[in-house]
């Protein structure tokens, strides 16, 4: 297994390029599905003792999406986790249904489907281009604090490591929607991705 | 920064005040679920109170400051005395207070994991909770005189394909069979739901502080 606590420049310049190519595939269909131009951020890789790096996540309630990653072969790969600001996912789906009010039901459930939507293009992306498969599962649905939303994961991924990878891309677009988006690693996604890195 | 932590009660209820360079900005208050104030600071008696301490520390002697505060990260714990101790943002992470009333020594864990470690991890809740409990001790703590109060544990989705997200109620139920198996006391608990929770716990009166991240709040 990897000390993610020494990785290199490099290796964090390749996650971040993971990370770019999942976010920038996943911006193309959230541009695609709101017929609006959407803005990715340079992302940022950030690793760190679980203890820590959730202190300056926002504090405000999100819409909460998690998606399991699994290869061909049923092994947990890692975590997408993408949160959506309560304002920004009103926005979305009221923009989708093209309605200003939405019951709490269809809501949720389109704020799912966006999730698995993303999630979808973000597998896709790491696929073709690290040649990893990356399967989501079916998408878990929260509203809460980013932290409390998070914890029941990162207490999956605590019995392994106390250090966790987080990388954080935010889509926006003009009409100030915001989504966070963070990948959490298991050590098998990792060690496959350095694999890849040597080969090159 | 000038930090300062109040305290201050009356007939009525008790609040917190976090002030910042002698201004208010922040309140935990245990009259906010019926206070026809949104922002807590308008002005009560408890605000009045507390605004007076920041002009002349002699006005009242109802209002107690505090050292400070300190909060426990996912899966550590933090112990001090006469300071505000802080769990925050808990989904299925349980928040663990100890505190001995008559030493004033105080703890909080925050809780990931049910069980123990093998090796010493705090993550886990009986390892956290018997290393908070000795080093208390070292502090100067009785044993006989340390008692708990808990609160987390919750199960945040709405709609849930994952089983391994359901971690909350076995976060809960380890910590209460810890506690009773160490013979500590339980004097309140609030876990399971399905809201998030921020644990605050005030030394001064020993009470245990539940915001719910939607804006409940309770004193325990």
């Amino acid at each position: 297994m990897i000390d993610l606590e020494n990785l290199g420049e490099m290796e964090l310049d390749v996650l971040k390029e993971l990370g770019n190519i999942g976010a920038g595939h996943a911006a193309t269909s959230l541009s695609q599905l709101l017929d609006k131009d959407v803005f990715i951020s340079v992302p940022e890789v950030k690793v760190g003792e679980i203890k820590y790096i959730f202190n300056d996540f926002i504090p405000d309630i999100v819409a909460g999406v998690i998606i399991a990653l699994q290869d061909l072969e049923e092994n947990r790969s890692g975590y997408l986790y993408i949160m959506f600001p309560e304002e920004s996912s009103r926005k979305i789906a009221s923009n989708l249904f093209g309605l200003e009010e939405l019951d709490e039901e269809m809501y949720e459930s389109t704020i799912m489907e966006v999730g698995n939507i993303l999630s979808s293009s973000f597998c896709d992306a790491s696929a073709d281009f690290m040649d990893i498969i990356l399967l989501p599962s079916p998408p878990s649905f929260a509203l809460d604090v980013p932290t409390a939303v998070v914890d029941s994961v990162v207490s999956q991924m605590a019995r392994e490591s106390n250090h966790i990878i987080l990388f954080e891309t935010a889509l926006s677009s003009d009409s100030d929607i915001e989504i966070y988006f963070a990948l959490l690693p298991e050590s098998g996604l990792f060690d496959e991705i350095m694999k890849m890195m040597e080969l090159l | 920064m000038n930090v300062t932590i109040l305290f201050t009660w009356n007939e009525n209820g008790k609040a917190i005040f976090l002030t910042e360079r002698n201004v208010l900005v922040k309140s935990y208050c245990s009259l906010s679920n019926t206070c026809s104030f949104q922002d807590c600071f308008q002005s009560c008696d408890m605000t009045n109170a507390a605004k007076g301490y920041l002009v002349d520390t002699t006005s009242n002697p109802s209002i107690v400051t505090l050292d400070g505060e300190l909060s426990a990260g996912i899966g550590e714990y933090k112990i001090g005395k006469n300071v505000l101790l802080k769990a925050m943002g808990l989904g299925s992470c349980v928040g663990v207070v100890l505190s001995d009333v008559s030493t004033g020594i105080c703890g909080i864990a925050h809780v990931l994991l049910p069980g123990a470690s093998n090796n010493g991890e705090t993550k886990y809740a009986e390892t956290a909770i018997e290393k908070m409990l000795e080093d208390m001790i070292k502090l100067g703590a009785r044993k006989s005189k340390i008692s708990a109060k808990f609160a987390g544990g919750s199960q945040v989705f709405k709609h849930m394909n994952l089983e391994i997200l359901k971690i909350g109620n076995r976060n809960a139920r380890s910590v209460e069979e810890t506690l009773i198996n160490k013979n500590i006391p339980i004097l309140a608990k609030d876990v399971g739901g399905d809201v998030g929770r921020n644990v605050i716990f005030n030394p001064v009166d020993g009470s245990m502080i539940v915001k719910y991240t939607k804006g409940e709040v309770l004193w325990l």
